[in-house]
This record gives C-alpha cells, structure tokens and sequence, in this order.
C-alpha cells in the first residue's frame, strides 16, 4: 500500500470519529447493563440422506462472564447412540458431540440450551480496577491462529495504523484500529454464512469486503499486531434490538441463520471491552432504507456505541479458533465453531446450507425484559 | 472522512494492491515473475488423489476457485470451453477448490459439471503456498512445470489474446475456441 494514501485514509478516519457527535442526539443505540434476559435456545438437527457412521457437533452457549453472559442448563432429546458434552482444549468451547449408530434410519437430536444475557457497557473515560490478565491468557490472546496470522502485511498495516493516528495508548490504538476497520472495510451481502476471517488475504487482495467473521477478524487480527490482547466471540442474535435497529436484532423466533460474530480488546483498568465494527457496516448496508451513509444518525449512533457496548439481544458460543471436532474423521480444523457441525460416512455436511443439513435454530425469551 | 472520501481511499489502496474478485474486465494474463512453487499431491473431488508431477510435459492451468466465488463460476465455464477445444492438445486444467467441504463442491459441481479434475485444497495449504489471496486465480505452468504466466480475477480463456499467449509456450497450442466468445470475435481479424 502507498504510504501517502495509506496517510490519507487513516487520518480521515480519526477526523472523521470526531464528525458523529452532533448527529447522535437525534437518534440512541446506547446499550446499557440492566435487567438479564432468558433465552431457551433450540437447535433441531438431522442428518440428511442418512448412510453409515454419523455424528454431529453442536456449539454450546460457554461464555461465563459475571456482567453479560450466563449460560444455564443443556437438555437434549433424540435417538443417539451416545450424547457427550465436550470441550475444546484450548479455548474451553463447549459442544455437544452426538454419535448415531451406523444406519440409523432417521438420525435427529434436539438440544435445549437456556442462557441469560444483558446488555454491556463499559466507561471508557475512567479506567476501573479489571484485573489483569493472567500470562497465559495474554500470551494465548496475542498470539496468531491460522486464519488471523499477526505478522506480515498484519503487522505492517496495524503498525501503519497505530503510527497515523498517533495513537500513543492501548486504548487510543483499540479506538484508531475500530475506526479504520469501520472506514476501510465493506458489508458485502453475498459472502457465504459470517464469511471465513481469513484477514491475510483480505489485506494482500485488498478486498476489504466480508461480513462479521471477515470484519471483526480484521479488527481482532489487527489489534493482536499492535500488542492488545483480543478475541472474536462467536455467537447468535437471538432478540429483536430494544433500540429499534432492525439490521441488528431478529424479527422472529427462528433464528437459523442469525450467527454472529463480535469482537473485544483487553485494554488494562478497563478489562475485556466490547467492539463491533461489523455492525456498524451492517447498519450501513442494511439498515432501512439501506446503503445509509457514514453520517446517518443511525450510523453515527451505532459507531459510537460499538466501541465500548454491546445489546444483549445476542448470545455468546465461544472465543475459539482453528478448533479440531473431538472424535472426527480427518478434517482440517475450523476457523471457528458457531454453526452445527456434522459427518456422514467421514465427510463433513455443509454447515452453510442449513435446508440440506438439516438443522434448524429456534430462540425463546423465557424471561421478560 | 466522508462516504465519498472514504470509498476513494480504499480504492486507492485496491488498485495498489491485488486484483480484486469484481476486476473481471481488467483481468488478463501477465508474465510470472516470481520463483517456482511447491509440488502438491491433493485428493480429488471424486476420490483418488493428484499430484502436479502427473501433468509434466503439458502446459497445466492450475486454477484455485471456491464455490461461493461468484467470477469463479463464470470462470469455471470459459475453462469448461478451453478444456473442450483443447482435448487433442497438450494442455491441462486442473481447478483447486479451496476451503470448502467434500459435499459442497460436489452438489456445485453437479449443477455445473467440468470436463477436468478439481481438487480439494481443505486447508488451504496449497493456496497459500502458491501465495494465492484472491480467488479466482490461475497460474499457467509449462511442460516442466514451471509457472510462466498468472492471472487474478476471471478470464475469457477463449478469448484470441489468451490463445495466443498459451500458444507462445508451445508451438503444439495455436488453438481456436469451440464457440467464438464476444470478446474473441471483436479481437479476431
């Protein structure tokens, strides 16, 4: 990339998060810690033309955190062979692995997970007393994944960056990585599912373009490269947004293809922050009337909100990457797991066509708002 | 920055970098001027395994596509065309699909079926030993299998230019299309 123009755009960018502030009285997306919210969530799955040995993988709601996030009970029903909770060893991803016996004529499980979720915020004009984060997990934070490498042309950009913003601190380089990742980078509706996250190649190409597991991989990979400890959250939107966005909530129970991926940045004081600049491009792309302008108050709304707060309207899977299915035949690991995974005869189903799966998401609000 | 501002400058940055996937009109051979790359043996989308060394003494389009690339289907129908009328003649195709399930490329597949071998890069370690960040591309090798040319984004293999420049690398390969494309019949005189 031409440094002169690398320059111009990142200083634009830093301009440009000053512009929102008299916009975004007229319109609020301001989540804020409240009442926790019940959700059953429902994964139905079959396996499809049912042959030989088969099993399945399903994520499990398992991120624990005090403030936001709460995963309950986990009850299944089917004609299995074997259910087994498991978890990768990594990254503490919970899954249920379902093995039917071979044959079986009409292979299905059904699995019940209740979680309770709120909104998050966190004040980013006074650090608070987070504790630190232990060697192993900022080592494990830092550290590349397959996808997600943080040297090369990661490192050189996230250095190009954090250089012509002048950002001198962990959180003005948190805030100078989001804001670029918002202005350089694209919704693009037909990439398949969330997208891969493969961030290298979006930055040799240049094709900025994906959807949130292309987005906010960038935002992680990037961030890693300039020395703050981050992490994708895999995850599902489960309820209709309390603020009105339609392009950020769902618009009914089934929630099949509603998988979304966010993304935080460990910044000392203030502990695991939440970003989502992904958002804030599907607001610019979605959000009605649609193809909304970086100055709509809507978006103007959203970007400043998306870097320091999350709504609670989604519920959290996993951090984890390049994780192997315990019990598999030989496949290469996945980026991530937030789809159900399955195997007929050794060969893994298409967890992107979930008509063909087949497997179906279902989410409940048990406990009113 | 504004949306205008904004969208100048990632197109700045685009056309200093890769071809992009939509660059399909710019999209046309250039001359390989990097070192050679790894062999590789990759299994097929219909069982068996490939290796590179196979194709020696042919020219080989190793070509890397996904089936979520939508350039790369168009793509898959022009080298569909090239494989037809080149069936007497010392060239190969062989389209590596990348990062995808069995089962996916082989429902694509079914719905577009090709006259060569796809394989299966699921970890996407040839890609990236190839150093491939863009799909579709294609690298032309020679009879030694020695890369000679590339492209990035989706290409009229039937077109007269491309002919022509795959014949250069063997005099066996002047070809004629099958069915003369747009573009060929505007380049032919």
């Amino acid at each position: 990339m031409d440094r002169r123009q690398f320059i111009a755009s990142t200083t634009a960018a830093s301009l440009a998060a000053l512009m929102p502030k008299v916009a975004f009285a007229d319109t609020l997306f301001a989540p804020k810690p409240g009442a926790w919210r019940s959700v059953d969530l429902i994964t139905k799955l079959e396996i499809a033309k049912p042959e030989g040995a088969m099993q399945a993988w399903i994520p499990l709601p398992s991120v624990s955190e005090t403030e936001w996030s709460r995963p309950g009970e986990t009850r299944w029903t089917g004609n299995a062979a074997k259910v087994e909770r498991v978890r990768d060893p990594k990254y503490g991803a919970e899954m249920l692995h379902v093995i039917w016996k071979t044959d079986e004529f009409m292979p299905r499980v059904e699995v019940t997970s209740r979680v309770a979720t709120r909104d998050r915020a966190v004040d980013l004009d006074k650090p608070g007393n987070a504790p630190p984060l232990s060697a192993a997990e900022r080592s494990l934070y830092l550290e590349g994944t397959d996808l997600i490498p943080v040297d090369g042309i990661v490192k050189q950009t996230s250095d190009k960056i954090v250089a012509d913003a002048k950002a001198s601190t962990d959180i003005a380089k948190a805030r100078a990585i989001y804001e670029w990742v918002v202005e350089n980078t694209v919704r693009v509706a037909a990439t398949r599912g969330c997208g891969t996250g493969d961030i290298a190649a979006m930055l040799k190409s240049g094709n900025l373009g994906g959807k949130c597991a292309d987005l906010n991989a960038l935002y992680v990979g990037l961030a890693r490269a300039a020395g703050l400890p981050a992490r994708d959250v895999y995850g599902l939107r489960v309820l209709p947004s309390q603020f009105g966005y339609k392009s950020l909530g769902v618009g009914s129970v089934n929630v099949t293809k509603a998988q979304h991926c966010r993304a935080e940045v460990f910044l000392n004081g203030f502990g695991w922050v939440p970003v989502d600049p992904a958002d804030v491009r599907k607001v610019m792309l979605e959000e009605p009337p649609a193809n909304l302008g970086l100055n709509d108050p809507k978006v103007v709304a959203a970007r400043k909100a998306l870097f320091g707060a999350w709504e609670g309207n989604w519920i959290a899977y996993n951090v984890a990457h390049d994780v192997a299915l315990p019990g598999g035949a030989t496949h290469p690991k996945l980026g991530f797991l937030m789809y159900p995974q399955a195997e007929r005869e050794s060969l893994l189903l298409d967890c992107l066509d979930p008509d063909n799966f087949r497997y179906a998401l279902l989410a409940k609000e048990v406990t009113p708002a | 920055m504004t949306r205008a501002a904004g969208r100048l400058a990632l197109l700045s940055m685009m056309s200093l970098m890769l071809t992009t996937f939509s660059a399909a009109d710019a999209a046309r051979l250039a001359p390989w001027r990097e070192g050679p790359r790894a062999a590789f043996t990759l299994d097929g989308v219909d069982g068996g395994s490939r290796s590179l060394a196979t194709f020696k003494g042919r020219i080989i389009l190793v070509h890397f596509f996904a089936t979520w690339c939508e350039p790369c289907v168009r793509e898959l129908t022009s080298l569909n065309a090239l494989a037809r009328a080149t069936r007497d003649r010392p060239l190969s195709i062989v389209a590596i699909d990348v990062g995808e399930v069995d089962l996916r490329v082989r429902a694509f597949l079914q719905k577009l079926p090709v006259d060569f071998p796809v394989l299966l890069d699921r970890d996407r370690a040839v890609a990236r030993s190839w150093k491939v960040s863009a799909l579709p591309s294609t690298i032309v090798l020679d009879a030694d299998l020695v890369p000679r040319l590339f492209v990035e984004g989706d290409l009229d293999w039937t077109g007269s230019d491309t002919i022509a420049a795959l014949a250069r690398l063997d005099p066996a390969i002047p070809l004629r299309p099958t069915t003369p494309t747009a573009s060929a019949a505007a380049t032919v005189k």
